[in-house]
């Protein structure tokens, strides 16, 4: 689910900054270091604008200004339940790797319906029910999220096609 | 499943009263059943005294799994001793499939843990088996269920599964410019060989090596070779180098993916940085793998591999992935069949020149090549240290620095270039050479000539063909059995009777293949590998043993084959005694081994020098020293002078040999000089002697012989002297008896000659005489403190001396020793 956040950031600036393009720079930075990051709890997909950039404190000993930002970010946490587009990477015997946009999503066996079946002699291989319907790489998939783990720096989630409207 | 009592429980439990009934569901931390235990605590007894008292507690056991209840194993009252099956309950889901610490059918975090888990739900699904994620693991049996799908399927297409290497054995890969610039040069001489070298940039590829160039050449013959053998196998990569290199060599060798699909397994997935292990694709079953690598020890020299012949296209370059590996065993020194003195100096120049330029790490220059296994061991163990690894990797991100600043080729090209001037006037010193020395491409470095993927393929051919007879063969068997058992019922269709219990297993094939090509050789090693290594365990010997090659160290009458490095070797000469030994070069034992053939030996013969070969030892003589040699071999006491000799012999003759033959010291003149005096020796033996003594000579001249190179080494005696120092701790009292036996030879040829005082007049002064007390064996010391007992030990059973002499031998060791032993404590104290 995609939500409106705001944020706070501590960005330090070198003193070669210090100028009046300061606050462009501050921006880029901003830009830079948070959009498509991934906190291990969600996505930062897109920084909105900043609230308030906050007066620069120079550090002692290093010259440095510290600036702490706030800002409004467009954030995706995936959720249990939620229905997503995903795009196939990958498709093995156990399973299927799908990729909803930042988001890794491994779709079991258990969780393909049982009409549509693996088959590795095609090239790609395929998950197929020998009709119209076939599952390979680069296959759009709409898919729903059984399970989400977060981890360090990335989101793992289990997914199902194996309900009615997905697949 | 069935759930397991703790072994954490205070035991003996009694169960009191069962909380579920089979039927019910419980949940994870719901109580099962309540018990009592029994144990002693301190108590206060009101008075301020504390006394221990026995107590019976009530206790509920909580259920560590959801489910719902089977069937109970116990019933109330039951008194539990030990843990024991208590409950059976059927989960929804056995977890067997996770993906990221997910359960990847139900969606549950497997990596949970509380105060009552025992087991983490994530070691349930233990096994990775994918190519290019290591977040997915699944169960055994879901791992052992997916492979049994893939061997029915290969079955049915009649297919193996082929596990190919990237580097040095299907490609070689390099990242110095030089490439580039040459291969846009027309005028370079290296220009047409570098025509059809593909060419791709990584980016991403860490940090100092931003979009640097790879440079691929594909071994002759590649294409074609992976579509037949695409026919016959279902082809993975496993490869040492990063992903994104695995993608690119996969792009330009199958642009289609139609080969390799997306079965590709890079270092970033392997688990290992040091070694390929064929469980990693193949957890439960490798019946039905083959493996083509260049590098046997990656794989711990599995049966299922196919070495192969590295593919050194870029000479010098070596692996440009393998500097987490350990380092290669080198035996490519003598792959150069006997390279004059000349040319191994300039070699050896060259070999400072490129330790010099080039990072060690990858850079296996012949020089490093004394590898010994516990640093191998070192480094295997190494692999999960992080300290190590980012050392590795800083050192690859070096190597490929190096390669890219300093260009390794180009310099060759040069050394080559100024080479060609001076072979002008030379021509013929080096046309000796043989293929691998860049010497021999006389004016471009690069040549094109590798066949070893036409061979490959027809073994793999051969493995594939006798896999699926012998697999034929036992399932009309079989069929044959159940159609008989079964009385004409209906005989099962064709498409199903894939059985999987009759599938040959390719680790037994393809060893009895390789058996038949060169299972009868016995095979000696003479100047092939560096001093002080171990024969048996050497990279060579390894390969040569999957074939069911004997190694052994000293010659025999069993010995077939004698692989010598250099002619001139004291084995060369031995071996030149028995008619049925050929000596062939290193490159007959690697042809043969890399065709699966035993191949002509004619070819690579080594050419004997005709000193060496006119051994100074009368043909009867002979006779008779080698039917004694051998009756005293097989029995008693002579045994251990053919194994354990065997041992620590080599490195005298090695150290002998090179000598022998290295210009500085012992050179021909003198050498003929020595036969001459040998000669003398004998002959004057021959005419006063019986047979039987001429066979004492035979035997202790080769002691001797040993004896003076290992005295004109003179610098090398200290290594081994520490050599032998090590020896002693590993053989023991083995050692010392050798030691013992080296001695006595000794011994008995210093009663000879003083009996016939017909050597006294050697001519070289400048060698030690073995009959001084100055050239004891470094190692006397040991053999010294048996020196009392040993007064009564037997000579070899085959002499036959009277008493008298066996006493003056016994008088003269006496006074020998204790003069000997004087020295030695006098260089002990000072």
């Amino acid at each position: 689910m995609f939500f409106l956040k705001e944020e706070t950031k501590i960005i330090s600036l070198h003193p070669s900054y210090f100028g009046p393009n300061m606050r462009e720079y501050l921006i880029a930075r901003l830009n830079e270091e948070e959009e498509g990051r991934c906190t291990g709890d969600h996505f930062v997909i897109c920084v909105m604008d900043m609230v308030d950039i906050g007066e620069g404190r120079v550090m002692p000993s290093s010259g440095h200004a510290e600036y702490t930002i706030k800002y409004r970010a467009i954030i995706w946490k995936p959720f249990r339940g939620e229905t997503v587009d995903a795009i196939v990477t990958s498709v093995k015997p156990t399973g299927i790797f799908t990729l909803a946009g930042p988001l890794s999503v491994f779709i079991a066996r258990k969780n393909i319906p049982s009409d549509i079946k693996w088959e590795p002699n095609t090239v790609p291989p395929q998950y197929t029910d020998h009709a119209d319907q076939v599952i390979e790489k680069g296959t759009s998939l709409r898919l729903k999220i059984l399970g989400v783990k977060p981890d360090v720096a990335a989101i793992n989630a289990i997914g199902t096609i194996k309900e009615d409207y997905l697949g | 499943m069935l759930l397991r009592l703790p072994p954490s429980l205070h035991y003996p439990i009694t169960v009191t009263s069962l909380l579920k009934q089979p039927g019910d569901s419980i949940e994870r931390d719901e109580a099962l059943f309540w018990y009592i235990y029994e144990t002693t605590v301190i108590e206060g007894d009101g008075l301020g005294n504390k006394i221990e008292v026995q107590r019976r507690f009530p206790t509920r056991f909580e259920s560590t799994v959801d489910g719902e209840i089977v069937q109970w194993k116990v019933t109330k009252g039951d008194i539990i001793d030990e843990p024991v099956d208590i409950v059976e309950i059927d989960e929804p889901c056995a977890h067997e499939v996770q993906f990221g610490g997910l359960c990847a059918e139900c969606g549950k975090d497997m990596t949970e843990s509380s105060y009552n888990t025992e087991i983490m739900d994530s070691m349930r699904a233990p096994i990775q088996m994918t190519h290019d994620n290591t977040t997915l693991t699944v169960s055994e049996k879901e791992a052992a269920r997916v492979e049994e799908d893939a061997k029915r399927r290969l079955l049915a297409s009649r297919r193996l599964s082929l596990v190919v290497d990237l580097d040095q054995t299907i490609i070689h890969a390099t990242v110095d410019p030089t490439v580039g610039e040459w291969k846009e040069d027309k005028d370079n001489p290296n220009h047409e060989a570098l025509k059809n070298v593909r060419q791709f940039q990584l980016i991403d590829d860490g940090p100092g090596m931003r979009g640097c160039w790879y440079y691929i050449k594909l071994r002759p013959g590649l294409e074609q070779f992976l579509e037949n053998v695409a026919e016959l196998f279902e082809l993975h990569i496993y490869t040492m180098g990063t992903r994104a290199y695995a993608q690119n060599i996969a792009d330009i060798i199958d642009p289609t993916r139609k080969l390799f699909g997306d079965r590709i397994l890079s270092r970033d997935e392997s688990g290992s940085l040091t070694a390929k292990n064929l469980q990693r694709l193949f957890p439960v079953d490798t019946k039905m793998v083959v493996i083509i690598d260049d590098r046997g020890d990656v794989w711990r020299w599995n049966p299922n591999l196919i070495k192969v012949s590295p593919y050194d296209f870029f000479i010098g370059i070596g692996d440009i992935n393998s500097s987490f590996l350990p380092e290669k065993q080198d035996i490519g020194a003598t792959n150069k069949s006997l390279p004059t003195s000349a040319e191994k100096e300039k070699e050896k120049k060259k070999k400072d020149k490129k330790e010099h330029h080039v990072n060690g790490a990858t850079m296996k220059a012949e020089g490093e090549t004394e590898v010994s296994a516990l640093e191998q061991l070192v480094t295997m163990g190494g692999g999960d240290n992080p300290r190590l690894l980012q050392e590795q990797t800083n050192a690859q991100e070096e190597t490929i620095m190096h390669q890219v600043e300093d260009r390794p080729l180009l310099q060759k090209q040069k050394e080559l270039d100024a080479e060609d001037e001076v072979a002008e006037s030379s021509e013929d010193s080096s046309s000796v050479d043989e293929a691998h020395d860049p010497n021999k491409h006389r004016h471009h470095l690069l040549e094109d000539h590798d066949q070893e993927l036409y061979q490959l393929q027809d073994r793999l051919e051969k493995v594939h063909t006798q896999f699926f007879d012998e697999y034929d063969k036992k399932r009309t068997h079989a069929l044959g059995g159940r159609v008989a058992a079964l009385r004409g019922e209906k005989i099962p269709s064709k498409d199903k009777d894939v059985d999987l219990k009759l599938v040959p297993d390719v680790k037994d094939i393809m060893p009895q293949i390789k058996r038949q090509a060169l299972g009868r050789v016995v095979l000696v090693f003479s100047g092939v590998l560096p001093l002080g290594s171990d024969a048996q365990n050497a990279d060579i010997s390894l390969w040569a043993k999957s074939f069911g090659v004997v190694i052994a160290s000293k010659i025999n009458i069993r010995t077939t084959h004698l692989v010598a490095g250099r002619n001139r070797t004291a084995k060369v000469r031995e071996a030149t005694r028995y008619p049925n030994v050929k000596i062939v070069t290193t490159q007959w034992l690697l042809d043969s081994l890399v065709q699966w053939q035993h191949l002509d030996e004619e070819p690579y013969l080594v050419p004997v020098h005709p000193d060496d070969r006119g051994e100074p030892i009368s043909p009867t003589s002979q006779e008779v020293a080698e039917g004694t040699w051998l009756s005293s071999g097989d029995e008693g006491t002579g045994s251990f002078w053919t194994e354990d000799e065997g041992g620590n012999t080599p490195d005298m003759f090695k150290s002998a040999g090179f000598n022998e033959t290295s210009p500085i010291g012992y050179d021909e003149d003198e050498q003929a000089a020595v036969h001459d005096e040998l000669k003398e020796f004998l002959g004057s033996d021959d005419e006063s002697e019986s047979d039987n003594e001429a066979l004492t000579e035979e035997s202790t001249m080769t002691s001797k012989k040993r004896k003076r190179g290992e005295g004109s080494e003179e610098g090398g005696d200290d290594e081994l002297t520490g050599e032998d120092g090590d020896e002693t701790d590993l053989r023991g009292s083995r050692l010392s008896q050798r030691i013992k036996r080296s001695y006595e030879r000794s011994t008995g040829l210093r009663e000879v000659a003083t009996a016939t005082g017909s050597a006294a007049d050697e001519p070289l002064s400048k060698l030690p005489r073995p009959t001084g007390p100055d050239d004891e064996e470094p190692d006397a010391e040991a053999a010294g403190a048996r020196r009392g007992q040993e007064l009564s030990y037997p000579e070899d059973p085959a002499e036959d001396d009277d008493e008298l002499e066996r006493e003056m031998l016994a008088a003269f060791e006496d006074g020998d020793y204790d003069s000997a032993a004087e020295e030695e404590a006098a260089a002990e104290n000072g």
